[in-house]
């Protein structure tokens, strides 16, 4: 058969018209895993019974594979009675388990915090309040901005892994070509090169922003 | 099927689970220790081609990559089972990844090892061999350890290439046993059960090979 050169770049503007799902999967992912990465690890922070128990989560979600959460999300909610979409499901899935993975930066964010820092928000009188929004939460926020922009582009990768529960974003549509023309090889070699592309340029930005806000934090 | 059957159904993929994890580091140690000591020693148009090498491998999404060369190595003329292509593509991902660690160990060693080196007339190979790496890989060995994991959790993709592994296995109890919540829970139990030990074995060595930076947690 050969591979048809011709072929490939016709599929690449109908691959790239779904290049506006993936990277609402990976933005919606990345949102949902910080937020309950952060919840996880205020969770763990404090301690006791509910602590040890998002303790030993955070390790479960991190030693099993991706794959089997989203199998999991996709067929034990129905059997619940939960119906969602696979779209739904699958942003689900990403979120539950890089939130294994954002509970720890979250963790070294905070703990590379010098001790200082709030005491001395609490010796000039700061609320406890301003103390977190003025004092720890910009430092966090550069702390933990390498590795969050490191995970952005981990969850972009992770994403195809929805084309498995037929969600059309890039790859998904790939194989919607390959079944529709019995010619594999070439949408799916333009969805790696479009898929390398993507994770090339969105690392190159976050390294950029990483730069800006180290030099925003040098005084 | 009670959930003792389930489970014990699903481990029985454990055997191809292993072996691609086994020969995808036949393909992931010599690529990392190969590519990350060549980035590590060369400057300029050399090192841009060694690097383009590495980020072709680690920043493409790997379950693209691997549908890729599952697809378009036959059209090119080359046939290779599906545990070796599988073996290729997650093997060499997880090099890419640790070929970074290699480079990065060896570049945080002082400039005073290799200087002590060359005093005592020693040639740059043998400084390499007798000085550098060993320092380098011990002390990047835990980073090698969640390497080991992720390469493992990544397996959970071969069952997409028709190879019964564990995953595999689930679905395969899954379409005569109505029973999602028991499978895809065994499902993730049985990775669990392989990699929380790796991961426990990882925190052991990073409390043994960098004790004065506490523990950051593995997996």
């Amino acid at each position: 058969m050969g591979f048809n050169f011709g072929f490939a770049l016709s599929t690449i503007p109908i691959i790239i018209g779904a290049i506006g799902t993936t990277l609402l999967a990976t933005v919606l992912s990345c949102l949902g895993a910080s937020v309950l990465g952060f919840t996880l690890e205020m969770i763990r922070r404090g301690g006791g019974a509910p602590g040890l128990a998002v303790r030993f989560l955070i390790d479960f979600i991190r030693s099993t594979p991706v794959l089997a959460w989203l199998y999991f999300l996709y067929f034990v909610m129905p059997f619940y009675g939960i119906r969602l979409g696979a779209m739904t499901v699958g942003i689900l899935g990403l979120s539950l388990y890089y939130s294994g993975y954002l509970a720890e930066v979250f963790k070294a964010g905070i703990d590379a915090i010098p001790r200082g820092q709030q005491e001395a928000a609490r010796a000039l009188s700061l609320t406890r309040r301003d103390t977190v929004i003025f004092v720890i939460a910009p430092q966090m926020l550069r702390n933990i901005a390498a590795p969050l922009g490191n995970y952005l582009v981990s969850i972009l990768k992770a994403t195809p892994y929805l084309a498995i529960l037929a969600v059309p974003e890039m790859l998904g549509r790939a194989f919607d070509i390959a079944s529709e023309t019995y010619r594999y090889a070439e949408p799916l070699t333009v969805a790696g090169v479009l898929f390398l592309a993507l994770a090339l340029i969105i690392s190159y930005g976050v390294k950029r922003i990483e730069k800006l806000l180290l030099a925003s934090g040098r005084r | 099927m009670s959930m003792l059957d389930i489970w014990l159904g699903v481990l029985q993929g454990l055997r191809i689970t292993a072996a691609v994890t086994a020969y995808g580091l036949v393909f992931a140690v010599p690529f990392a220790l190969v590519f990350g000591v060549a980035q590590f020693l060369t400057t300029g148009l050399t090192r841009f081609l060694i690097t383009a090498v590495i980020e072709f491998w680690r920043s493409s999404a790997v379950v693209v990559l691997l549908f890729v060369f599952y697809y378009v190595l036959p059209v090119m003329g080359v046939t290779l089972s599906a545990m070796t292509v599988s073996a290729l593509v997650l093997g060499l991902n997880s090099g890419g990844y640790a070929s970074q660690a290699v480079r990065a160990g060896l570049q945080s060693l002082p400039a005073g090892q290799r200087e002590a080196g060359m005093a005592l007339g020693l040639s740059r190979p043998a400084i390499l061999l007798l000085i550098e790496l060993p320092q380098a890989l011990v002390a990047m060995s835990p980073t090698f350890v969640n390497n080991l994991i992720q390469l493992v959790k990544a397996t959970s993709l071969v069952s997409l290439v028709t190879l019964t592994d564990m995953t595999f296995r689930a679905k395969e109890i899954s379409q005569t046993e109505y029973d999602p919540v028991a499978i895809y829970s065994a499902l993730l139990l049985a990775f669990f059960v392989v990699c929380y030990p790796i991961a426990l074995a990882g925190r052991w060595l990073e409390a043994r090979v960098n004790p004065e930076t506490g523990a950051p947690r593995g997996i």
